[in-house]
């Protein structure tokens, strides 16, 4: 019983995750594709491709018998084995500086000491950097597509940017949600006082859209500004709930996608245009940003449920104890209902955090969870595959690997 | 302005939905009755004409030279699901003791410390000066000025009012608030000033972006910057209120230093940068820019110079003052003991007194000094004025700076 009802809680997620516009986009890379192989004329590599594209379908399709039979969870689908690339290393001289020139970025821009200790709080290098590599890989393995080796200035930029505009809405999340700690260390709002914290970040998202300005290109300065909105309308989105199942769901991943995926995909989809690519390039880049942003956020919110207060650097069941319901808990409620009163009145009630949280855990909630998250993972690395090979490339493969098999 | 009527709507405890109607019905109004152009060009010069220029009638005579009231929130704002949600969300604050509720209430107030004048000092300097080179269909021809002009001038509100809305946010210390009931109004109300304050940042952002004009977006970007450093300098009670910084051995020069330092970063650089770029958007040279840059924040100074000056000279003794206001600094510069005074404030402003600080400034030469203050400003403001040729608008904004110093 278990595995029809998730199955057909999945077959609904997958359609609100497309919005219909999938399918039609996966016809627009294909053609896309082609073109590009036509204009660059390079016959002996469009075999490889080929070949290369079509073994993925088979991949993909064998995943499809799989994925009916609901047991994703002996498949490992995106680890791949012939790539033993890792992004961080690959890409360390291109990170290694990222955190000093943000802090010199913030620090150059502000006489007041207290504002210069606050806005560069977080940048202290302890962070994954996860923004700033996705947007550098991707920027590499683009600019190989386009034939160029080298890395553009702007498009480092751009990376640090995006680390900025995270950082400046982690800053406004700790005033708002209280927590006590973030990265393994005590959050701002612990050390110093909201108005403050509230305006070193304001300086942070000034500083970063000063940065884009410098960049001197429209479509990537409108690309990024569309971040901060999308970022605000989903904190927005996070203040209510919707109340039918049906429109739980779909709130809850736009809300993820303007909460995280948006800044990754925007990003990708910026340093593509400052390569040059065209809208479909472009395209490419956001939909592998957007993908591996939703997984991301997927699996933070599982993990929210299964790691230890060590491992992450926050509390466990953090979420709930918010009153948010992520997906772990929306897959659950499919099979146990009184988890939605539970929702609707945000966990509030004595008992409610930890009622829910055994529930999650007795349903498939969890599996489903990682389940669509790896689904967002195959998708990135299929639109990974549509770029020219490159060791950037394979990156792009082993970074929606490495999101899904995370620990922290 | 609307976001004042419907918050308005909202605090009386209104349906929320009943009054964004209400409001979008007032809007239409609004717009027929302003849109009459040639009626109001009479109108302007008869302002300049006559004895005592009021500011209100300055302000609501200026706004029908540059079309309709400039206020950001036109119907599609209130229409978005965002500021439905700040709304509702704002009710449940009534009753609580949280200011967002006042910093909602000081934007529906008409007085000098209004919002909107600000981006109508923008739209105004903008058909003073004129642009160049710019398409036909680019101008809003009735009022004069560019569409694009129009936005910065929205941009320059949303940023000065997500600024006031996040310095309306409440430092919540440990063991303050006992009362759990308490502690979540402010919890809570801190939340929604922080996110309306980001909605407004984000969309100002996206406004600007949309102009493709990426000089103007550093140049504004930068303006932003420098209302987040401002709240940073001096010292600082524990909510974040300012004190006058310990003056020096030599304290020459020390009122008109920190103030300007001061204002020029929490006013003046909003205002400058939104003159200096709506000449830019309209294609001026470098140098007419600077000049735009200097006519804004001269003006914005001389506002701030005439706000401090209010709780001096009526004859209500009670009206609250900031203890870094220019006649307080200056006494400082003739007679630091006054610190013994305000530095009680150190914990927190209240625990000043206020009524003993305000009969020692009244014996100083505070008063004066910050009344000379105002006249070089609004004199230095002026002087920009008369680069450009004569016209409603010019009138317009030497009647506002006129209106300013009339006591």
């Amino acid at each position: 019983m278990a595995c029809v009802g998730s199955s057909r809680l999945c077959a609904r997620v997958e359609k609100l995750c497309q919005f219909g516009q999938f399918a039609q986009f996966r016809r627009k890379v294909s053609t896309t594709c082609v073109k590009f192989r036509q204009e660059f004329q390079q016959p002996a590599k469009t075999v490889v491709q080929h070949c290369k594209t079509d073994s993925r379908t088979r991949i993909c399709s064998r995943l499809e018998g799989v994925r009916s039979m609901s047991s994703m969870q002996t498949q490992q689908p995106g680890s791949l084995p012939e790539y033993q690339v890792d992004p961080y290393r690959l890409l360390e001289d291109d990170l290694k500086d990222v955190y000093d020139d943000i802090r010199q970025a913030l620090t150059e821009n502000t006489t007041q000491e207290d504002l210069k200790t606050i806005a560069t709080y977080y940048f202290d290098g302890q962070g994954k950097a996860l923004r700033p590599m996705v947007a550098i890989l991707i920027a590499r393995a683009i600019n190989y597509h386009k034939e160029r080796s080298d890395l553009l200035a702007s498009q480092r930029q751009v990376a640090m940017i995006a680390e900025m505009i995270h950082s400046a809405s982690l800053i406004h999340d700790d005033v708002i949600d209280q927590s006590d700690f973030r990265r393994g260390k005590p959050s701002v709002n612990v050390l110093w006082s909201q108005k403050k914290v509230t305006m070193a970040g304001d300086f942070i998202l000034a500083v970063a859209s000063m940065m884009i300005a410098r960049l001197r290109n429209d479509d990537v300065t409108l690309t990024l500004s569309q971040v901060v909105t999308d970022l605000v309308q989903g904190e927005f989105m996070q203040l209510g709930s919707k109340e039918t199942e049906n429109e739980r769901f779909a709130h809850y991943l736009t809300k993820t996608y303007r909460k995280t995926a948006s800044l990754i995909a925007n990003s990708a989809k910026a340093v593509a245009m400052l390569a040059g690519a065209d809208d479909h390039l472009a395209e490419v880049a956001f939909q592998y940003g957007r993908n591996v942003g939703l997984a991301f956020q997927l699996v933070d919110d599982l993990l929210d449920f299964v790691s230890s207060s060590a491992a992450m650097g926050k509390p466990t069941a953090a979420d709930l104890k918010l009153g948010l319901a992520t997906a772990p808990v929306l897959f659950a409620c499919e099979r146990y209902p009184e988890l939605n009163p539970m929702i609707m009145r945000r966990f509030q009630e004595p008992g409610d955090v930890e009622k829910a949280f055994e529930l999650v855990h007795k349903s498939q909630g969890l599996e489903q969870t990682r389940f669509l998250a790896k689904k967002h993972c195959v998708e990135a690395a299929r639109l990974a595959q549509s770029l020219a090979e490159s060791p950037y490339q394979k990156g792009l493969l082993v970074v929606s690997d490495l999101v899904i098999n995370r620990m922290k | 302005m609307a976001l004042n009527k419907s918050l308005s709507v909202v605090l009386r405890g209104g349906n929320a939905i009943s009054g964004l109607l209400c409001n979008k019905y007032h809007l239409l109004i609004k717009d027929k009755r302003d849109f009459c152009p040639g009626a109001t060009r009479s109108f302007a010069t008869k302002v300049a004409a006559s004895q005592k220029p009021d500011w209100n009638r300055a302000v609501s005579e200026a706004e029908k030279i540059v079309g309709y009231p400039t206020s950001f929130l036109s119907l599609r704002w209130l229409l978005s699901d965002e500021i439905a949600n700040v709304a509702l969300h704002l009710r449940k604050l009534v009753g609580s003791n949280h200011p967002l509720l006042k910093t909602a209430k000081s934007l529906i107030y008409n007085g000098r410390n209004n919002m909107q004048a600000w981006g109508l000092i923008v739209l105004l300097i903008s058909k003073a000066a004129g642009h160049l080179n710019v398409d036909d269909m680019e101008e809003d021809k009735a009022a004069g000025v560019l569409y694009s002009q129009r936005a910065l001038a929205e941009v320059t509100e949303m940023i000065r009012t997500s600024h006031v809305v996040h310095k309306g946010l409440v430092n919540i210390h440990p063991g303050v608030y006992p009362e759990a009931s308490e502690m979540n109004d402010m919890t809570f109300g801190n939340k929604i000033a922080l996110l309306s304050g980001d909605y407004l940042l984000g969309n100002s952002c996206a406004e600007l972006a949309a102009l493709r004009n990426q000089d103007l977006v550093e140049l504004m970007s930068s303006a932003v910057r420098d209302l987040a450093e401002a709240e940073f300098i001096g010292r600082r009670d524990s909510q974040n209120n300012p004190l006058p910084p310990i003056p020096p051995l030599d304290r020459n020069g020390y009122a008109v230093k920190e103030w300007t330092l001061q204002n020029v970063l929490s006013a003046g650089a909003l205002l400058g940068k939104s003159c200096q770029g709506t000449l830019k958007l309209a294609g001026h040279n470098n140098e007419v820019q600077e000049q735009g840059y200097k006519f804004g924040k001269h003006l914005a100074l001389a506002w701030q110079a005439c706000l401090d000056l209010g709780p001096f000279i009526g004859k209500d003794h009670s009206i609250p003052f900031s203890l870094c206001c220019a006649p307080v600094m200056f006494h400082i510069e003739h007679d630091p003991t006054i610190l013994t005074e305000i530095d009680k404030g150190l914990e927190s402003v209240h625990n000043v007194d206020y009524a003993k600080v305000h009969d020692i400034i009244m014996t100083g030469p505070g008063v004066e000094l910050t009344k000379q203050l105002q006249k070089e400003h609004s004199q230095k403001a002026m002087e920009v004025l008369n680069v450009f040729e004569e016209s409603d608008a010019r009138t317009a904004l030497s009647n506002i700076i006129a209106a300013m110093g009339d006591y």
